[in-house]
């Protein structure tokens, strides 16, 4: 039964138009989203499309590759998105793993250490690094005086390290949701059967549980790997000026270069690609598992 | 099957990862002395009646705080009214709707950051409230649209349906029937959508004017120019309305059955 069967008696003489809005009602209630989402989203995302062909041409493409400041923050992205990824997924895992099969005090525990981290302001858990990590910071605060490990401080702000230590902190929680969603689906009762018929524990996880939970392994990793190649912020704060980012690379063309045409070209590509690397991942394991759509939960 | 204990006490450090810098940061913020350090020297307010007081911070407060309430009622519109569109329309496809509505999700800061400033610099309006709740209601619509399309899922049909047979008008029972049903879960979307742009820098900073600065600009600008414990008083209060946003959404199903008990009660 359709709620679309009150067809009001007049829009059958309407033009065309109103008449295709009227005859499907709740088309006709989105229509105001769709029209803001078409403005305020559509509009600037094609404003950078055509700047980065027109100002001054479209040679602002071949201009990406020919400047070495490009190629560098290209290859430290994708070298950093990549072990970003891989240190997300190798400790999310075991976290994700312990929140699934545990008793209620410990994965209440666990998940609210997690949200206190989700929900803290991004700038907030990058400014903390950047006073653990200083020369003067606690961590070497911590080696030198209270430990007593090393003589003088270890220079660790500013570079790659600590770089790579802000992003898994930051992006750590959106791989373990994803894990804990997939993980927790998985019936115990699988791992309870292969240890019944002989498996030893690490057989029954290798065997049973990881084959099973790789998708939430491919969509926590894909969405760890997409927010980490647009960042800005953590590497700008807690990154050194010769490794730079692609995020830095764009903001550096359009505020410091002058140069609004070879960023926006920068934004088309790297949009592109957070878009095609989705696109793949999404016939694989789903977009709304990539997402972590239909949770309810957002960030 | 539970987890080994090995595991366990990975997964506890991981945790105390976790949560430990926020609170070293939190810590840093009640020093009685000048420098950030820990554990602090002594304990005071200091840093933030100086945050109190200085009426760079307050007018960025006031802005991020305008801001973050204009970009979630705008989203909660639009974001409602698209899922309506995907979850019950036919006219558009559905499936283009929810592509539309989702993609703000996948777009890189720094991409809608120059896109925004792009497109604010050729019609020449920057560095005002609207300008920046706009941008950022259109990275909050997904939560709002999200969970708003779950909820549509859980309506009943019959509900409306009888109040249709009852006289009302589709769109009478739309706004006394569906509206209502829906409006916790625009609200969850709506509280997402608040603490997104609360915490925004990056668009935040392609569209900020001297005049025009929200909380985490300043902040930024503070920390390039060195730390202090008055930027851990802020980061503590960013963090407090961060946290107890969370706490609304997280309690709030809880909340409203005891509200609810409470009032049967009367």
């Amino acid at each position: 039964m359709s709620a679309t069967t009150g067809l009001p008696p007049a829009a059958r003489r309407r033009s065309p138009l109103a008449r295709l809005a009227w005859s499907d009602y709740w088309s006709a209630v989105g229509l105001p989203g769709l029209i803001f989402v078409i403005l305020a989203f559509g509009v600037p995302v094609l404003v950078i499309v055509v700047k980065s062909l027109t100002d001054p041409s479209p040679a602002n493409y071949s201009a990406i590759f020919d400047s070495g400041i490009y190629r560098q923050s290209v290859g430290n992205t994708v070298q950093m998105a990549l072990v970003v990824t891989g240190l997300c997924l190798l400790l999310g895992y075991p976290y994700a793993y312990v929140m699934a099969r545990s008793g209620r005090i410990l994965r209440t525990t666990l998940m609210v250490a997690l949200m206190l981290a989700f929900w803290t302001s991004l700038l907030v858990r990058t400014y903390s690094w950047q006073i653990l990590l200083n020369d003067t910071g606690v961590v070497n605060q911590a080696l030198m005086e209270w430990l007593g490990v090393v003589d003088e401080p270890i220079h660790m702000i500013r570079t790659k390290f600590a770089v790579y230590v802000g992003m898994v902190h930051i992006l750590l929680p959106y791989s373990v949701l994803a894990l804990y969603a997939q993980l927790r689906a998985i019936d115990p009762d699988l791992e309870r059967a292969a240890r019944g018929m002989g498996a030893r524990p690490w057989q029954a996880f290798w065997r049973v549980t990881w084959p099973l939970s790789l998708p939430g392994a491919v969509a926590g990793s894909v969405l760890v790997f997409v927010l980490a190649l647009g960042f800005y912020i953590t590497p700008q704060m807690l990154g050194g000026a010769q490794n730079i980012y692609i995020g830095q690379a764009i903001v550096l063309q359009v505020e410091e270069f002058l140069k609004p045409g070879v960023g926006a070209a920068m934004a088309v590509l790297l949009f592109a690609v957070v878009l095609v690397v989705l696109g793949i991942a999404a016939r694989f394991v789903g977009l709304g598992r990539i997402l972590g759509i239909g949770e309810g939960r957002g960030k | 099957m539970k987890a080994g204990i090995g595991v366990r006490l990975f997964a506890c450090l991981i945790a105390l990862l976790f949560v430990t810098p926020t609170l070293i940061v939190v810590a840093t913020s009640f020093t009685s002395g000048t420098m950030v350090v820990f554990p602090p020297n002594g304990l005071s307010l200091r840093w933030f009646e100086e945050v109190f007081a200085d009426p760079e911070w307050l007018d960025a407060f006031a802005n991020s705080l305008q801001v973050g309430l204009l970009a979630a009622v705008i989203a909660m519109l639009a974001g409602s009214s698209l899922a309506f569109a995907a979850g019950r329309g036919r006219g558009i496809p559905p499936g283009l709707v929810t592509a539309l509505a989702v993609l703000p999700m996948m777009v890189p800061l720094v991409v809608a950051g120059i896109g925004f400033y792009l497109v604010y610099v050729t019609i020449g309006i920057s560095g005002g409230v609207a300008g920046l709740a706009v941008a950022h209601a259109v990275l909050g619509l997904p939560f709002v649209f999200v969970n708003v399309l779950a909820a549509l899922k859980g309506v009943d049909r019959h509900v409306e349906e009888a109040a249709r047979a009852c006289g009302a008008s589709q769109t009478r029972a739309l706004v006394r029937i569906t509206v209502p049903l829906i409006a916790p879960a625009a609200l969850v979307g709506g509280v997402l959508a608040f603490v997104s742009s609360w915490d925004e820098v990056v668009i935040a900073l392609f569209l900020n004017t001297p005049e025009f600065r929200t909380l985490p600009v300043v902040m930024w600008g503070q920390v390039r120019s060195g730390i202090e414990p008055s930027i851990s008083a802020v980061a503590t209060l960013v963090t407090a309305v961060s946290l107890v946003m969370a706490g609304l959404i997280l309690l709030g199903p809880v909340l409203r059955r005891k509200l609810r008990s409470l009032w049967r009660q009367q």
